[in-house]
């Protein structure tokens, strides 16, 4: 019961530390150059680069959390771009909707079944399927580019109150996830999933049907991000999905959600990629090369992790000198 | 007489068979695949891809991973050039490079074994501050390089054809194949794949162990970088951006766990060659390169799945009770 307690603060001042470092990073970058804290700046640039990465790490928090990964949304969003971009060329604009979300879904599916049907290691699996989406989107397109039609031009590009739309859509999505996470049942049972799958499947987790579940979810997000992309671009060429992958889990990563599984919740991701979207941005704003800003991103997941590292360590040493002692009692 | 065959039944035979169906399917339907020169051609990239995918295979084997391949080489492959401009020889620019990627790599091990960050996150993490680290120090690509620095790709050549990277390889190879075979360090990277908790309590010091392998691992991914920075007169930054899933996707495809703990130098052999032929062979056989990433891919996942249904009916024949699996433990 303490335990859990123990967990609970430990857990509350975790974010309210990733909240404090995007508020001095904020505060910094703004001082630094004050042109920053125009508003028109952080809707139009600040939020609206990110909403693609954001919308992804929604999802892939949910993989991770259950002990997977996922290297291939990337490809899976170019994929499904394209191939809807296609058919919305020849068969108009329902079509290459239907044909994004259904290649999104599809390209999920794959991943989840062999991930839990064959039981091949998640990496594995998607670092093959990130080839072969990224391949398959390659060769059909005959490595040319397709281009935004109607609705992914009024995904990218719409505003409502002044606040583009996908900014709207990232927000509501990001309360849909953090209620499916910490409020509902399968949420829970995700949780558990990742802490020990055996244990899950004992107590009755169907756990195949949630990862697979998990997994084309994540490829439904993918196509969803794919439609605000084309339309921001109004073009897209296979190679726009490369370390695509990399950036989602930084974010991910840096909002505390251990890469063990089990870990982590859905508020830590959101702070984490508001930090990553005011670094891009604010470094951006500042005249600071685009390389040093990689150094930069590198370096605060570095030093994310080293104080992950530390705090984990501190509670594991506490609970073994705990354990030790009781045997010498005995 | 079943019992010799199902010996020969491993993970490597079946990737042999292929291989050569591979080769056959290739000497009817491709004319000019076997012509000396793209022979030579695969050679050089197969030494490459098969050096630091020998590497790549030690860090695997114990049930980590390196996604900063890739970026370490780039950097590598920009020093290198520096170096050669001023006129260093060929044995210089492989001690070089041998330490800087050793040095490079064992910073990686030391994230994992001392901060106990999880080795994909933390090699996440050191292939940004790579990648981003070298356009700072150089302007885009060095260029005009000295004869010198080319004399690996250009003039060594045995029997006047076969590029010299080859011998390169084939000396990496036999030392990697005798190490796994006779050296006691490579028990302890066996056993801390398979049951990490166990090799400590063995005795094994599983720290020291990792960054070690981190660091060999460096060092054959320096000589890798080597043979791939000589091969023109210009690097770029972007040298051996991605070529980290090429590596592991040759180990992964040979046949090794990545649980860790199981695999073979020999099937990674099998496995690099078989990436190294794809790209040139869709080439011969007349279709568009824009497909090779898709046939790569395909490949990956069709032998992924081949080896887990064979593991997942010995589970079935031996211990259908015992629901819980090795190595799932361990991370």
């Amino acid at each position: 019961m303490s335990g859990a307690k123990a967990r609970r603060t430990k857990k509350l001042t975790f974010n309210l530390a990733l909240f404090l470092i995007w508020v001095v990073i904020f505060a910094v970058i703004s001082i630094r150059s004050p042109s920053f804290l125009a508003p028109n700046y952080i809707i139009n640039v600040m939020l609206r680069n990110i909403v693609e990465i954001g919308m992804v790490a929604l999802a892939m928090t949910l993989i991770i959390i259950t002990g997977g990964i996922d290297l291939s949304v990337g490809s899976t969003l170019v994929l499904s771009a394209m191939l809807g971009g296609m058919a919305a060329a020849s068969l108009g604009t329902v079509a290459g909707v239907i044909v994004t979300l259904a290649v999104g879904a599809a390209c999920g599916l794959l991943n989840g079944v062999l991930i839990a049907k064959v039981n091949i290691s998640p990496m594995v699996t998607t670092l093959a399927t990130m080839f072969l989406y990224l391949g398959l989107a390659r060769g059909i397109s005959h490595g040319e580019s397709v281009y935004s039609y109607p609705f992914t031009g009024f995904m990218g590009n719409m505003s409502m109150a002044g606040i583009p739309l996908q900014i709207w859509m990232y927000a509501v999505l990001a309360v849909l996830f953090t209620i499916l996470l910490s409020r509902t049942a399968t949420g829970r049972r995700l949780y558990s999933i990742g802490l020990n799958s055996n244990a899950a499947r004992y107590s009755g987790i169907d756990v195949n049907r949630h990862i697979i579940l998990i997994y084309i979810l994540c490829g439904l997000i993918c196509a969803l991000a794919s439609f605000i992309w084309l339309g921001r671009f109004t073009s897209i060429k296979y190679d726009a999905g490369t370390s695509f992958n990399l950036k989602v889990i930084t974010v991910v990563v840096l909002g505390g959600t251990s890469i063990n599984g089990g870990v982590g919740d859905m508020k830590g991701t959101i702070l984490g990629t508001l930090i990553i979207a005011t670094l891009n941005s604010g470094l951006t704003v500042m005249n600071i090369p685009i390389d040093v800003q990689t150094v930069v991103q590198g370096g605060v997941l570095i030093a994310a992790l080293i104080s992950y590292a530390i705090l984990g360590e501190r509670a594991k040493k506490k609970r073994i000198i705990k354990v030790e002692q009781k045997v010498y009692n005995t | 007489m079943s019992a010799t065959l199902k010996r020969f039944r491993t993970t490597e035979f079946y990737l042999s068979l292929f291989l050569l169906l591979m080769l056959i399917v290739l000497a009817v339907g491709a004319k000019g695949f076997y012509s000396i020169n793209n022979v030579m051609n695969i050679l050089n990239s197969f030494s490459y891809i098969l050096i630091a995918a020998i590497g790549m295979n030690l860090i695997i084997l114990t049930s980590n991973i390196d996604v900063s391949t890739g970026a370490l080489i780039s950097v590598v492959c920009l020093s290198l050039a520096a170096l050669g401009k001023q006129g260093l020889p060929f044995g210089g620019l492989l001690i070089a490079a041998i330490l800087m990627g050793a040095v490079l790599s064992t910073l990686n091990g030391l994230f994992i074994t001392r901060l106990r960050i999880p080795a994909i996150v933390a090699t996440l993490a050191t292939t940004q501050i790579f990648q981003g680290v070298l356009p700072l120090v150089v302007e885009g690509s060095i260029y005009d390089l000295p004869a010198s620095f080319t004399w690996l790709a250009f003039d060594a050549k045995l029997f006047g054809m076969m590029p010299a990277s080859v011998l390169i390889c084939l000396i990496v190879t036999v030392i990697a194949i005798l190490f796994m075979k006779y050296s006691r360090f490579s028990k302890k990277i066996y056993a801390i794949g398979n049951n990490m908790h166990g090799a400590r309590l063995a005795g094994i010091g599983v720290e020291k162990t990792i960054v070690l392998t981190y660091a060999i691992a460096g060092a054959l991914f320096g000589i890798s970088a080597v043979i791939i920075a000589t091969a023109g007169q210009r690097v770029t930054t972007t040298m051996g951006s991605g070529l980290e899933m090429t590596f592991i996707a040759a180990v992964v495809l040979g046949g090794t766990s990545t649980a860790g703990g199981s695999g073979k130098i020999a099937g990674t052999v099998i496995g690099a060659l078989i990436l190294s032929i794809i790209a040139p062979a869709i080439n011969y056989l007349g279709i568009s390169q824009n497909w090779s990433d898709a046939i790569k891919g395909a490949i990956i996942i069709v032998s992924v799945i081949a080896s887990a249904s064979k593991t997942i009916r010995r589970k079935r024949l031996i211990q259908s009770p015992v629901v819980g699996k090795s190595g799932e433990v361990a991370a």
